[in-house]
């Protein structure tokens, strides 16, 4: 087997393993409070209208969304519950995952468990009142066996819906075969897509088929059948609960836990960061790939994640919400330093030593061909362009600031994947795109970047963030992570980047070479 | 009612033999007046409880098609918590009795027996905690006439043998005059007669009595003329 696939495979069982944890979990207690839940409202006919209507709301919140936004409540919730009772909640990782995916799971089980104790015979309620059950052994002996095969039926459409919506948790920092998605996507790298893609829909094919077994066991009454299918859950259950229960057995020391944004740069710097922490401080860590960029700071201020890679300015315009421009880059650096520490306890360790900026790029020949050098000579031509850019750009200030300096007002404005906004400048899809300057596409489609020639953009240096925790109990990991500063220039990640994009590499190798390099003198 | 008597509650459709029925055990709730079983207040006693003692069969038979058919047989002892080996053994005694041999029916689930077969189970059921009333809601409506003659003749010989006062509601007069020791007619909700068959088809008291006496008069009639031409 070829380099790429074997290194996509042998990330496969940690990924399946975490997918089945979050999905059972996710199931067991969405079965755990559906039920219950259906039973009740059964007795409470008034009720049953609102509770199915406020389960069918639920379903129709885009599942991205809903993961997206446990994230804040699960923070806000963290907050109330820290000051009253003292209580550390995560709101990032498993938990949001695993609270939006039971939310997700609830209709389907729900609705049939309503529906099959409805539908079960009249004459067979009276006769079980009628032999002397009290209510609650009617519901028990009578009315939940009759209404079994339904619930489960129920519970089998949110299995397939739950297993494929738990690929969407990877950007609120929960491990699923999403990672293999997302990763794969940003990174062009079509094994770990396809990989990810087939074990999904592998698990959901397996679980869906378990299941049937049992919904047919138990319609048809025949055990054989319905033993078969509970064989095959119970493995998943036993796979999924001695994983879990080796993890926290065999532990050891916590990990240090390295957070990513999703876009390639980051990867790549994730495991610079990670293989750092390894061999210099000689401390386990692990990667926390393809979280939300405001995910991310929230993310580390609470001690979630112990290191990521943030831009400074970024940090100056989102987090420090600082409007005026600073003079130079060393200036803003010192000051989003101070900032950090005396606000939230965060140490900015290093500047890794390049810029990767928002910068807006053309085709050369297109740029040459309408005289266009710095961004002062788009406004005139602007109206008669389209341009593209990733889905946060034009909500950032930074936007603001380009159109109000430069009197910018293109024809059309187009949110895309960053992956692909490269593609689409090069293709003539688009005429403009908001490029990041590190990107090696830059060079690969043969872009120009137009200068900022009345300086809108804030420098954006890249800098190694570490969390309050870390600093305080790990000053080792700190001073290990120190002679990263200056240690990587723009043309130096350009290349990394490329290797990864262009040349099919995997982060991981690349950001592993760059250690080892770095290293050997 | 006297005990070990079987009395009938007959009249048209939507005469209140059903309801009348059903209140005795409570299935449905009396708005006035009281019922008692055994000198007791029915109301003094949980439903459950007051139904645990009261045996109840009913036209759709209602067999819990999930149980076989010894576990439906035993369901209202398991409910008062006898132990398994006198649950099945009082179930196969009971399959004996309404002839269904339980070596061979008593694994059968509901749906493999036929629609008598069905109902002899319902009635060993209703007989399983040893009640001292049953309540009989047109059991036999809905058999074949030979199957429904069979099942008549059974619970005659099992009354017989057991003892037990019973309330059965029929619009089949033939079956009334067959197996009542007494007959009460409704109309609009209210008695309008009791007496013996026998007392109901010789002063009947009024026209609607009269009315539902007329049919057997008149089939006896039609059949002796036949079995006459026959004879003759």
């Amino acid at each position: 087997m070829s380099g790429p696939w074997a290194e996509q495979l042998a990330l496969l069982p940690g990924y399946l393993v975490a997918h089945l944890q979050l999905t059972l979990a996710a199931l067991l207690l969405g079965t755990a409070v559906s039920v219950p839940l259906g039973v009740w409202v059964t007795r409470r006919p008034s009720l049953e209208g609102p509770v199915l209507a406020v389960a069918g709301v639920v379903q129709t919140v885009p599942s991205l969304a809903l993961l997206a936004i446990m994230v804040p409540l699960l923070g806000a919730l963290a907050v109330v519950l820290q000051g009253a009772v003292g209580v550390e909640l995560r709101s990032i990782g498993f938990l949001p995952a695993l609270v939006a995916l039971t939310l997700y799971s609830m209709l389907p089980i729900l609705r049939n468990t309503v529906t099959g104790i409805a539908g079960v015979d009249p004459a067979l309620r009276e006769a079980a009142a009628g032999v002397g059950m009290t209510g609650r052994q009617q519901l028990a002996r009578v009315e939940l066996p009759l209404a079994l095969p339904v619930i489960v039926a129920g519970l089998r459409t949110a299995t397939v819906w739950v297993v494929g919506t738990a690929t969407l948790s990877t950007p609120v920092g929960a491990t699923s075969l999403g990672n293999y998605i997302f990763s794969g996507l940003q990174t062009r790298n079509q094994a770990a897509v396809l990989v990810g893609c087939v074990a999904a829909a592998g698990l959901a094919l397996l679980l869906d088929a378990a299941i049937r077994g049992l919904e047919i066991g138990l319609a048809q009454r025949r055990r054989g059948v319905a033993a078969a299918a509970l064989a095959v859950l119970g493995l998943l259950v036993a796979v999924t609960v001695g994983a879990t229960v080796a993890d926290r057995l065999g532990g050891g020391e916590t990990p240090v836990r390295i957070g990513s944004k999703t876009f390639t740069e980051q990867y790549i710097l994730a495991e610079v960061l990670a293989e750092t922490v390894r061999r210099e401080a000689g401390r386990p860590s692990e990667p926390v790939p393809s979280l939300g960029s405001t995910v991310l700071f929230d993310a580390l201020r609470s001690d979630q994640i112990d290191l990521y890679i943030d831009y400074s300015g970024t940090i100056w315009a989102t987090v420090m919400k600082r409007e005026t421009l600073p003079d130079d880059r060393d200036a803003v650096l010192a000051e989003v330093g101070t900032w950090l520490r005396e606000n939230h306890g965060i140490e900015l360790v290093a500047a890794l030593g390049f810029e990767n900026t928002y910068a807006l790029g053309m085709r050369r020949a297109q740029a040459e061909q309408l005289g266009i050098r710095r961004i002062g000579d788009l406004a005139r031509v602007a109206s008669g362009l389209e341009i593209g850019a990733d889905y946060e750009f034009f909500a950032r200030p930074e936007w603001t600031a380009l159109a109000d300096t430069y009197g910018l007002a293109f024809g059309k404005q187009r949110s895309m994947d960053s992956a692909l906004m490269y593609q689409a400048v090069a293709s003539g899809e688009v005429d403009v795109i908001s490029a990041f300057s590190t990107d090696g596409r830059i060079a690969g489609y043969d872009l120009q970047l137009l200068e900022d020639d009345r300086g809108v953009i804030p420098p954006y240096d890249a800098i190694v963030l570490a969390a309050p925790a870390l600093v305080r109990e790990r000053p080792d990991v700190i001073e290990a992570l120190r002679p990263l500063a200056g240690s990587i220039d723009a043309e130096a990640m350009q290349r990394m980047n490329f290797a990864v994009d262009d040349g099919g590499a995997s982060p991981e190798s690349v950001g592993r070479a760059f250690v080892e390099d770095h290293q050997a003198p | 009612m006297a005990a070990g008597e079987c009395v009938f509650l007959v009249g048209g459709s939507g005469c209140g033999k059903t309801t009348t029925l059903k209140m005795v055990n409570r299935l449905v709730e009396p708005t006035t007046g009281r019922v008692r079983v055994d000198g007791r207040d029915t109301c003094d006693l949980e439903p459950h409880a007051l139904r645990r003692g009261i045996g109840y069969v009913f036209q759709q038979v209602g067999l819990f098609p999930h149980l076989s058919v010894a576990r439906n047989v035993a369901i209202t002892l398991s409910l008062l918590g006898a132990p398994q080996p006198e649950q099945d053994a009082r179930a196969d005694e009971l399959l004996m009795l309404v002839g269904l041999p339980p070596a061979e029916y008593r694994d059968r689930m509901p749906h493999q027996l036929s629609g008598g077969q069905q109902q002899r189970v319902g009635i060993a059921r209703a007989l399983a905690a040893r009640p001292g009333l049953m309540l009989l809601d047109e059991p036999f409506g809905a058999l074949d006439p030979v199957t429904r003659d069979r099942l008549q003749q059974s619970f005659q010989d099992i009354r017989r043998e057991l003892g037990f006062t019973s309330i059965f509601v029929s619009h089949d007069m033939v079956e009334a005059l067959l197996l009542a020791d007494r007959i009460a007619v409704m109309d609009g909700g209210r008695i309008i007669q009791v007496g013996t068959p026998r007392e109901l088809l010789v002063h009947p008291d009024g026209p609607a009595v009269s009315a539902l006496m007329e049919t057997p008069r008149r089939h006896t009639a039609v059949v002796d003329a036949l079995l006459a031409e026959a004879g003759a």
